[in-house]
């Protein structure tokens, strides 16, 4: 068996590498509890207007006693409901999503707020917004042939007072 | 060993389907390409179903046909002895055939506008997942047969090491063994009795987790042809010498290993599973690039030694000496372009934090056609025209259009991803076949939409050219000289080798382990937790 | 949540204002559902159905615009409809009178019977307007194309026979039956459409395209 000194040297250097990415990996995890959407929470996703939390006079956002936000929104074909929603800037929102239907994904461009929406289970993400104005909030997975229709619009407000 | 034993009319069946499909689906993308870029009439119907159509046969179709037939080739002249159970052979690629054509039925009819993600509970007809369980129960054949043929070769050659493309063409085998069984499980046990009618529900959670499990390593079954090539045929056509041959398996057992537990990464947004596997899952993900790596040493490496030996002097002069106009070499140098530039796109997607900036925007579709349309194939290109005349026996119609073939293809696919990548950023999602959102947002990503569609235009001309050269090879009358398939040799003979660089057994315990640990739970938890099921949806 | 406190003021109206009166619809698309809805059975619909045709047509097609035709409608969506009159969540008098008996079996088997007849003839096409809308909606006002939920010519949205599919057929009626109902949803005197999807977007078509629509879609001469 033959390995090349500058083949072992190259090794070593693609294992710093690697050990490099990995750490800033597993460093912005921890240190800023950076973690994408990952809530294991199920519901029966046939009877959703018919629970509490995503009936249709319980959609949209709440602001809660300590100040944060949490808004209920229901992805089915071809919207996300309610179909405009206005939440504060620079304030803790809590979104949860679910679907009735088919399998669904949903993205804020330019914010961190992307989730898959799937039949049986509700998506939670929790976030700070940055910027204010109306930003279009779309499905991003096919979920039939009106799927690009699928959007709706939030607007970030300025924080009162 | 004669004509006669050679695997070439099985080999030429497989790829022939391979390159036929492909032009097909070149075509379709191109329409797509048009179709969001509005110099079409809007039919989003048509758009979708082309979507299925192209991604079907792309990743399933072109991939498995051209594979199974390079393994077939590389195998009986590595080892100078003809198939192992032809039978065998010709009844896989009749199945996976038929598989084919369940599926095209389906997708035609109109009754498998799913896409090619086999995410219930969108629900095709029958047809579309019988005929996709006949495509990998037909490559199980290919998987048999290379398992046997090196223990059969092992045993009447005691210590001696295996060659190094089938110890490395098993490698891929046993990966797509590993790597089918999440969709397989899929197919049987969810998707078949969910469209024929004999379970009324779907637990999708369950249903994407193993699609996960084989939508990452099913693209390293994709890429490891490419690497084959770039260890085994590349040095030997620049006129060098494989740097190492064990260094080879060691790269080709790490992806093997590696590759296998990280398609959490897929589900990064998705509800359903803990963030803790995710991360597991990220760190094996980065795990791959070590190997992929060291590919990029030894390639360049040997590359450098073919420059020398033909005179090449200086840092970079050993370049210019090489033999710029074998579409091999030509093939292996944009690839490896491509490849750092969508392995650096890769990382983004891959990183646990950053991943939902980008989760289904522009910019994956982006990454996977550098990676795949773009690295993987161009070197089937080239492995197709190395190829071809020695399965043919025919010379090769045109060199010199084999490599402008190549350059297109690479210009087209820059032209179409160098967008992408930017719309990805702002947003633009991909898979849609019409953007009605607000101007504000859209006419920005618009700005884009002219330059992917002359990217289409350009690789179905690159799609065309490739055609016409193998069809011209296939009819051609000069006979080809030399039909033996020979590979690149390592500078040091190896003589002997410890036994986990010369077999699996023990990579595949240790993959066994490490699935274990990073599946099990995911797919356990279905059957722990109170999953509410989902019912079939049309679309 | 009980009744909210002032700390939980609704940052938020939508499109849609109106009281709180609970689901639009009690039925949920949920296994029973189906199974029933499996269990149809038409000769026995047929039977049952003799009160229906003096409005609905012997043959489930209408005779007057006032009138839904029902034959070679979804069943998932006709018996939706017997159970929300039931139910009280879509208010007709007479409708509501004629179900208030009516078993869930029944409604299963009158359901299957009307599906089991064929959809009128003819097909969809009109003015520009219609057609717009119809193949590709409006995306500034959220209107997706009618075509995606009702088909692709607007007979229902199943694909395969498996689909739970619950976007009725448009083809096959009078348009001044659809104008009404779209007005009616416009309204919002017809409230059964969960999560107000069809409330919502025909809050955004104008009297006009919702006429266009009738007429794009409404195959039955006046």
């Amino acid at each position: 068996m033959h390995i090349d000194p500058l083949e072992r040297t190259w090794v070593v250097v693609v294992g710093l590498l690697t050990a490099m990415m990995l750490g800033v990996i597993f460093y912005t995890a921890w240190s800023g509890d950076i973690h994408p959407p990952s809530n294991v929470e199920v519901i029966d996703s046939t009877r959703l207007h018919l629970t509490e939390e995503f009936a249709e006079d319980n959609l949209g956002a709440r602001t809660q006693p300590d100040g944060s936000v949490r808004v209920a929104m229901v992805a089915t074909r071809y919207g996300f409901y309610p179909q405009h929603i206005e939440v504060p800037v620079d304030t803790p929102i809590t979104f949860r999503f679910a679907t009735p239907d088919s399998l669904h994904g949903l993205h804020i461009p330019g914010t961190n707020v992307d989730t898959m929406v799937i039949p049986g289970f509700v998506s939670e993400v929790n976030t700070v917004l940055q910027n204010t104005g109306t930003f279009p909030m779309y499905c991003n997975e096919y979920c039939g042939l009106g799927h690009h229709d699928m959007w709706s619009r939030v607007t970030i407000t300025p924080k009162q007072g | 060993m004669t004509e006669r034993e050679k695997p070439n009319g099985l080999a030429l069946s497989h790829m022939w389907v391979a390159m036929i499909t492909f032009l097909v689906a070149a075509f379709l993308g191109l329409y797509q390409v048009l179709e969001r870029a509005e110099y079409i009439p809007a039919w989003a119907e048509g758009y979708y179903t082309s979507v299925t159509a192209h991604g079907v046969i792309m990743a399933y179709v072109l991939t498995t046909f051209f594979i199974v037939g390079f393994g077939y080739y590389c195998a009986s002249s590595s080892l100078k002895r003809p198939i192992w159970s032809p039978g065998l052979a010709w009844g896989g690629f009749l199945m996976m055939l038929v598989g084919v054509l369940l599926v095209v039925y389906a997708i035609v009819t109109g009754q498998g506008t799913v896409l090619y993600t086999f995410y219930p509970p969108l629900t095709a007809h029958w047809t579309f997942y019988v005929g996709a369980a006949l495509l990998v129960v037909g490559s199980i054949a290919w998987i048999i047969i290379m398992i046997v043929m090196p223990i059969r070769w092992k045993r009447e050659n005691p210590g001696q090491p295996l060659p190094l493309i089938m110890f490395t063409t098993t490698a891929n085998a046993l990966l797509w063994g590993w790597t089918l069984v999440g969709v397989a499980l899929e197919v049987v046990f969810q998707l078949i009795p969910l469209s024929v009618g004999w379970i009324d529900s779907v637990d999708v959670g369950l249903a994407k987790t193993l699609f996960a499990w084989t939508l990452h390593p099913i693209v390293y079954f994709w890429l490891i042809p490419a690497y084959q090539a770039f260890y085994m045929l590349v040095p030997r056509v620049a006129g060098g010498r494989l740097f190492s041959d064990e260094m080879a398996r060691v790269a080709f057992i790490m992806l093997l290993v590696f590759s296998l537990p990280i398609g959490m990464h897929h589900l990064y947004v998705d509800p359903f599973q803990a963030a803790g596997w995710k991360l597991f899952h990220a760190f094996g993900t980065f795990m791959v690039a070590v190997p992929t790596l060291i590919t990029g040493f030894t390639v360049l490496a040997g590359l450098e030694l073919a420059g020398r030996l033909r005179g090449g002097k200086g840092l970079f002069g050993w370049i210019r000496t090489l033999p710029w106009d074998e579409p091999m070499l030509v093939a292996t140098a944009l690839a490896l372009l491509m490849l750092t530039a969508g392995g650096f796109g890769g990382m983004i997607n891959a990183s646990y934090g950053m991943n939902t900036m980008v989760h289904n925007t522009m910019w994956v579709p982006a990454h996977f056609h550098l990676i795949f349309a773009g690295t993987t194939i161009i070197m089937y290109f080239a492995i197709a025209y190395h190829l071809w005349p020695k399965m043919t026996g025919r010379e090769l119609f045109s060199k010199s259009l084999a490599v402008k073939q190549l350059w297109v293809w690479f210009i087209g696919m820059l032209i179409l991803t160098i967008p992408w990548h930017y719309v990805g950023l702002l947003g633009m999602p991909r898979r849609t076949a019409l953007m009605p959102y607000d101007p504000v947002y859209v006419d920005p990503w618009k700005s884009t939409l002219f330059a992917m569609a002359i990217g289409g235009v350009v690789l179905a001309v690159s799609a065309v050219m490739l055609i016409y050269n193998l069809v011209m090879t296939q009819v051609n009358r000069a006979r080809e000289a030399d039909r033996e398939l020979k590979f690149a040799e390592p500078i040091h003979p190896v003589l002997s080798l410890p036994a986990p660089l010369n077999g699996f057994t023990l990579w595949n315990s240790i993959i066994l382990i490490y699935m274990i640990a990073g599946w099990g739970y995911p797919i356990a938890q279905f059957f722990v937790m109170n999953t509410q099921n989902a019912l079939p949806w049309g679309w | 949540m009980k009744r909210r406190s002032l700390a939980l003021i609704p940052i938020v109206a939508t499109l849609v204002g109106g009281a709180a009166a609970g689901p639009s619809s009690q039925v949920a698309w949920d296994r029973d559902t189906l199974q029933l809805l499996a269990s149809g059975d038409a000769v026995r619909g047929q039977q049952l159905s003799g009160q229906c045709a003096s409005c609905h047509g012997s043959e489930g097609t209408s005779p007057s615009p006032n009138w839904p035709s029902l034959a070679g409608q979804l069943p998932t969506y006709l018996y939706k409809q017997l159970r929300d009159y039931k139910d009280g969540k879509r208010q007709d008098a007479l409708m509501s009178a004629l179900v208030g008996d009516r078993s869930d079996q029944d409604m299963a088997d009158l359901a299957a019977y009307y599906a089991s007849l064929p959809l009128p003839p003819g097909k969809p096409g009109g003015d520009e307007t219609a057609t717009l809308l119809a193949e590709m909606g409006d995306g500034p006002r959220l209107i997706p194309a009618c075509n995606s939920c009702h088909g692709r010519s607007g007979q229902g949205n199943r694909v395969l026979k498996r689909d739970v599919a619950t976007m009725p057929a448009l083809t096959g009626q009078f348009p001044a039956y659809l104008e009404k109902t779209m007005l009616d949803y416009k309204s919002g005197k017809r409230e059964n459409d969960v999560y107000r999807r069809m409330r919502a977007i025909t809050g955004q078509l104008t009297e006009a395209e919702i006429k266009s629509l009738a007429a794009y879609y409404g195959t039955l001469a006046q």
